[in-house]
């Protein structure tokens, strides 16, 4: 890595704001994120971390803010104009549609259609290509699910994330965006969709993963922000805090020694 | 895809057996077993009670008094598996039989362009439902209700004055006796059918039907979808509605009146769900002859037409009630 690279961070948002009529939801919040790191998101509950990585995705109008990428300066108001500059997000209680198989799901909006002219005029899928990289890809990661044409609904809340973050393995070309990864799992598949994590790192991703998890921060994150009533209250290298002082900035307690 | 390192973790579940293409028609066929079985029930009730409902006539004149309707209800499937609602597909209906009637007894332009010109009106008044919807945010229901009023007003103003009755011979072809009508019905059901499960938007259907935020954050176009799938339901109407008119040999703005209810009927019936994400229009086919084997084998048993709709009710609200109650909660 050379000085310029470490220097200029690959995502740079500034005064990130979001407003629901009267109610700020996200005030002046800054953010970078490194080349290859993991940063964490912490917060109380309504902190405004889903809020925040909405607006840097496009999945919300932001209200004010900039974001650069590479130092340069990038529009992003739709999420097509989040994944096309390579970031890929898992949102919270929003990564998969029940009704649809896991196939669909994993390809939804970026169907493989086949590769004849009647294929790219009327838009007809190649499902066996479709399938076929899908199980590549299980495999390589060890899901364990083969019934991949079974709705999304008729699996348990582990493997639908696993397949969430498989989601972004495929797709995600520089940054990976996970909201609350390990949200109502059991110990085992925390551990697993954890491990996913850490492969999209080792796959050369940038990672930014809001948790409520400190054990997960200290574990898998290399920098860690956090989220206060919609400000942001302190940005820290994992390796200076321990939990507790987390805990402290989190709630606030801490506030005196922070400023 | 470059190598990922195997993570160390542990499987996310035992592995489940499944995958093979007998494992996906077994999966399909637990999807429609029971309409498909309902069906074969009410068929062997009247069979067995109605001496001349055994004929093989009354069977295809159940098919052939199902085919223009579930013409129609094939569109209502797309839209309702969409999470839209098109009350106006009578309406829209009443105006291509009339526009089309005007075309040939009037202009008398050859018969192809008559049904180019019937079947792009219907296009035209589905894609003004959906874009109204997804510019104005008004509900479905309230748009497609004023559409429902404000088509049949402009069928009205169109027809008056006009006598919109025998139109040329190989027009008539199209819609006469069972069989020409029951091919195209089975010709439309499948390209319905393929289009909802084998291509982009209509798989899309389905994504926004279920859940319009994912597939929104997914990169799907929603709102321009949800235009095309209104655009189908107008057409399929307007080719519903062209087939009338050729049967009948003249068009008139009262016709169409309620086809939206028991379209929605016999989608409801077939299993799509009323709230979008589920169906297809195999179940609406199998959906449609239930109502009218109903419909035909209750006439047999001289059970008069307001006793039929007070049946037809009650089996609508039983089909809806079967879908909320299977619905897993949320
Ligand atoms: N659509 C909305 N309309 C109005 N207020 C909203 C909306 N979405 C979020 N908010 C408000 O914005 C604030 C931040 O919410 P956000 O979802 O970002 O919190 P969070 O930190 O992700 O919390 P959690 O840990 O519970 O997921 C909350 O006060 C919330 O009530
Ligand atoms: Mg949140």
């Amino acid at each position: 890595m050379t000085q310029a690279d470490t220097a200029t961070p690959l995502l740079r948002a500034r005064g990130i704001t979001k407003h629901y009529g009267a109610v700020v939801a996200l005030d002046a919040v800054d953010l970078d994120l490194h080349a290859g790191e993991v940063l964490g998101v912490v917060g109380d509950n309504g902190a405004g971390k889903s809020t925040l990585i909405k607006a840097l995705t496009g999945a919300i109008s932001k209200t004010a803010g900039t974001v650069e990428m590479d130092g340069k300066d990038i529009q992003i108001t739709t999420p097509t104009e989040a994944k096309a500059a390579g970031i890929e997000t898992v949102y919270q209680d929003l990564a998969l549609v029940n009704e649809l198989s896991i196939t669909k799901n994993m390809y939804l909006g970026r169907e493989i259609v086949r590769d004849t002219l009647f294929g790219h005029l009327f838009g007809t899928l190649d499902f066996a290509k479709m399938d076929t990289e899908i199980r590549a890809l299980f495999q390589k990661l060890d899901i364990r699910i083969t019934d991949i044409y079974r709705e999304a609904e008729a699996f348990s809340g582990g493997q639908r994330q696993a397949v969430a973050l498989a989601k972004t393995v495929m797709f995600g070309k520089r940054i990976a965006i996970l909201d609350e990864p390990t949200a109502a799992l059991g110990v085992r598949e925390s551990k697993m969709a954890m491990d996913l994590v850490r492969s999209l790192k080792d796959h050369g991703l940038s990672v930014i993963m809001i948790t409520h998890n400190m054990q997960h921060v200290m574990n898998y994150c290399d920098r860690v922000m956090v989220l206060r009533l919609g400000r942001l209250a302190a940005v820290r290298d994992v390796a200076d805090v321990d939990g507790d002082t987390l805990v402290g900035l989190i709630t606030g307690a801490a506030e005196d020694k922070v400023a | 895809m470059t190598d990922l390192p195997r993570p160390s973790a542990p499987p996310v579940s035992a592995p489940t057996p499944g995958g093979s293409n007998l494992d996906v028609l077994k999966h399909q066929f637990q999807q429609i077993w029971q309409v498909l079985a309902a069906l074969a029930l009410i068929y062997m009730v009247f069979f067995v009670l109605s001496e001349p409902f055994r004929s093989f006539d009354t069977l295809l004149s159940i098919f052939g008094q199902a085919a223009i309707l579930a013409i129609l209800a094939c569109g209502t499937t797309v839209v309702l598996i969409s999470g839209g609602l098109d009350l106006s597909v009578g309406s829209i209906f009443a105006v291509v039989g009339v526009i089309v009637g005007i075309v040939l007894a009037e202009y008398r332009l050859p018969v192809p362009v008559a049904v180019l010109i019937g079947l792009a009106a219907g296009a035209l008044m589905g894609a003004l439902n959906g874009t109204i919807q997804v510019l104005t945010k008004v509900p479905a229901f309230i748009v497609t209700l004023g559409g429902l009023t404000a088509y049949k007003g402009i069928a009205e103003i169109l027809a008056s004055g006009r006598d919109l009755s025998r139109f040329p011979e190989n027009f008539q072809v199209l819609g006469s006796g069972y069989l020409v009508p029951m091919g195209i019905m089975f010709g439309v059901a499948l390209l319905t059918g393929l289009f909802l499960t084998k291509t982009r938007l209509g798989n899309h259907a389905f994504a926004i039907g279920g859940n319009e935020e994912v597939a929104r954050l997914s990169g799907v176009n929603v709102r321009k979808s949800r235009i095309y799938y209104y655009m189908i339901g107008g057409v399929l109407a307007a080719t519903a509605a062209i087939l009338e008119v050729s049967k009948l040999n003249f068009a008139m703005p009262a016709r169409g009146q309620s086809y939206e209810l028991f379209a929605i009927a016999a989608v409801v019936i077939g299993g799509t769900s009323l709230f979008g994400g589920r169906g297809g229009v195999g179940k609406t086919l199998i959906g449609m002859l239930i109502m009218q084997t109903i419909i035909v084998g209750l006439s047999y048993l001289g059970v008069g037409t307001s006793v039929q709709r007070i049946a037809i009710g009650i089996i609508i609200i039983l089909a809806v009630y079967w879908d909320v109650w299977r619905r897993p909660a949320r």
